[in-house]
């Protein structure tokens, strides 16, 4: 296929492994993005893929083509870095053209492939500038530039936006999209921020310690996570957990009662068949409850602690009665004050149920 | 504040003693150079009563001046480049590459800084008359290629170069040896120069093992040759002058031109990263 494969992937430093077992397919000119928190081994999967790190097993594959233990220049693949990388000595121009000056490209070749990429990004006007010259955003740019020239198979990011402040951010992302729409390469971004992960990826992989949770469209994650981790990575804020338990029931929904509100059994669209008495976990998105008692839904008294406040909406922290920590959004004028008692509506249809080892009851 | 002015004027009195204390050697040595002998040895004068240039007249043209110019030029600018072109290449390897040994050679490298370079004459000596590099460029330059601190001070300024530009490298099709010199030795050109003059200077003012290897006046550099002076022609101190200041000349030009470099370069190699 053409693309990306990764078949059974492993990384270990020493005894320690890092990266466990693989296996993803990114198909040609998909963007997927990897996420998860600090130290899950997606940057180093990435610095695998780009052949910067050994593979210790398994195999990768661009284009159907085995690249595992090729060097990086062979891969056909371009880098963009979180620091940028770029060559401080070198000026725009000089940067851009470096990869195609060392494969002893002609001149002319050289000049028509970087104007292209520096009108691409809008760097026309900076060529002769060296990169202590440049603001973050462009110094962004011009990363990005150098990786075009190459005409890589695979484009590869390693967190770029990370240094760059929030408006800058949110600015490049949209530059990142556009670029993504016109030149159509496959391109495998790597970050922490599940913002920037919902808005550019056409494929979501998430990762803990090494192990891939979840792959998916980013609607998919949000509104059918596999687990506990995906639920509560995936979706700002994440999902709120709530204790609760199974209750005898009937028909094929899970009856559930929360430790919160104890004698309200209600169903949830989860598989029927725990045993009675078994503890799971539900999940609830800050976006779907509700202030006020509404027909239909659970209810739940919370202690309001503090609102974090956006403008149009704002986000209340508060505690259960049994000391378990939510997050609601609020929407329009309505905002509880600190200590006041709140009641909320949990509707069933859009919570999640998962068994106490996070896994997905569905 | 006019206690803290008055301080300000004693410190630059104090100053201006302690520099003409140490500039009055130099300046002596050049007016005795420009004095004729028997105004020398008869009587002080601080300005000569004659400006007389015999003696740059004698050491120019009827000494070996200008072959031994040429033996330390040529041993000290290839001693230069080849000890940065060493150093540089060694320093990149111990910085970057990972290899077994790495530490262990690195320490070697740190344990040879600390041996006295006149603690190996004796077994440099035999190595170049084996060698049948006795009275040769040769055997004038090549132990003087091992100088561990540049190889110390090259990786101190490797180590810090972020790791993501090599990384950029690599992806962009660079070898190795590209990085190095497209890369790693352009980011430190600063240091390049420093490392070079001092390394030059060194070279040039190298006397003890030029003095050992060499023993046919054909073949020595300045600093040895400058002896010959006194040994043939008995001692003639406006002649002694002269040559002593036309041997330092090319030393005190490179330092006049690149003060900065040198003086960095010398903070480098006493542990003060500049």
């Amino acid at each position: 296929m053409s693309g990306i494969k990764l078949t059974g992937v492993s990384k270990s430093f020493g005894a320690v492994k890092v990266i466990h077992g693989v296996d993803i397919e990114i198909g040609q000119g998909e963007f997927a993005v990897f996420v998860g928190p600090s130290g899950c081994g997606k940057s180093t999967l990435l610095r695998m893929i780009a052949g910067l790190e050994e593979t210790t097993g398994g195999e990768i594959r661009i284009d159907a083509e085995d690249v595992t233990h090729k060097e990086p220049s062979k891969r056909g693949v371009a880098m963009v870095f979180q620091s940028y990388a770029l060559y401080p000595h070198l000026s725009v121009f000089d940067n851009m053209a470096f990869s195609l000056s060392i494969a002893r490209r002609p001149k002319a070749e050289i000049e028509t492939k970087v104007k292209a990429a520096a009108e691409i990004l809008r760097l026309t006007d900076y060529l002769e500038s060296k990169p202590s010259q440049l603001s973050g955003g462009q110094r962004q740019r011009v990363a990005i530039g150098r990786a075009i020239v190459r005409e890589p198979r695979v484009f590869l990011f390693d967190e770029p936006l990370s240094n760059l402040d929030a408006e800058l951010r949110v600015k490049m992302r949209m530059e990142i999209a556009r670029l993504h729409r016109q030149i159509g390469a496959t391109m495998v971004y790597v970050t922490h921020d599940q913002v920037e992960a919902m808005t550019l990826a056409d494929r979501i992989v998430v990762l803990k310690a090494g192990v891939v949770q979840q792959t998916g469209a980013p609607l998919e994650l949000y509104r059918n996570p596999d687990n506990m981790f995906v639920a509560g990575f995936i979706g700002s804020p994440g999902m709120n957990f709530l204790k609760a338990r199974v209750v005898p029931g009937s028909g094929d929904r899970l009856t559930i009662e929360l430790h919160d509100a104890p004698g309200v059994p209600f169903e949830i669209p989860a598989r029927a068949g725990l045993a009675a008495g078994q503890e799971i976990f539900i999940g609830v998105r800050p976006e779907h409850i509700t202030l006020g008692e509404r027909e239909g839904g659970v209810g739940l008294a919370v202690t309001a602690e503090f609102i974090e406040e956006l403008g149009g909406t704002g986000y209340l922290h508060a505690l259960t009665t049994t000391g378990e920590e939510m997050t609601i959004e609020c929407r329009g004028e309505d905002r509880p004050q600190p200590k006041q008692t709140v009641r909320l509506t949990l509707a069933p249809e859009e919570m999640f149920a998962f068994a106490g080892s996070g896994e997905r009851l569905r | 504040m006019q206690r803290k002015s008055v301080g300000n004027i004693l410190l630059l009195l104090l100053t201006l003693c302690v520099a003409c204390m140490w500039a009055f050697p130099l300046y002596w040595a050049a007016v005795t150079s420009m004095k004729p002998e028997q105004e020398v040895i008869s009587k002080t004068t601080f300005i000569p009563d004659v400006f007389n240039f015999s003696a740059y007249y004698f050491a120019l043209f009827e000494t070996n001046l200008a072959t031994w110019y040429v033996n330390s030029l040529v041993t000290s600018i290839t001693v230069t480049v080849v000890v940065i072109l060493i150093s540089v290449m060694c320093a990149y390897a111990l910085s970057q590459i990972v290899f077994a040994g790495r530490r262990l050679l690195y320490g070697i490298i740190l344990a040879s800084f600390m041996v006295p370079s006149q603690a190996l004459v004796v077994s440099q000596f035999v190595l170049m008359y084996r060698f049948g590099l006795i009275n040769s460029w040769g055997g004038i330059i090549l132990p003087q290629l091992i100088v561990p601190v540049v190889v110390i001070v090259y990786k101190q300024f490797f180590d810090s170069v972020p790791k993501e530009l090599r990384e950029a490298a690599k992806l962009d099709g660079c070898g190795d040896f590209q990085i190095l010199f497209r890369l790693y030795l352009p980011l430190n050109w600063g240091i390049t120069t420093a490392l070079a003059i001092i390394t030059y200077i060194m070279a040039w003012n190298a006397f003890l093992w030029p003095f050992l290897v060499t023993n046919s006046e054909e073949m020595m550099t300045v600093t040895v040759g400058i002896t010959q002076v006194d040994d043939a022609f008995g001692v003639k101190y406006a002649r002694d002058m002269a040559v002593a200041i036309l041997a330092a000349m090319p030393v005190a030009l490179a330092y006049l031109l690149f003060q900065k470099r040198v003086t960095q370069a010398l903070m480098l190699s006493s542990g003060i990263k500049g």
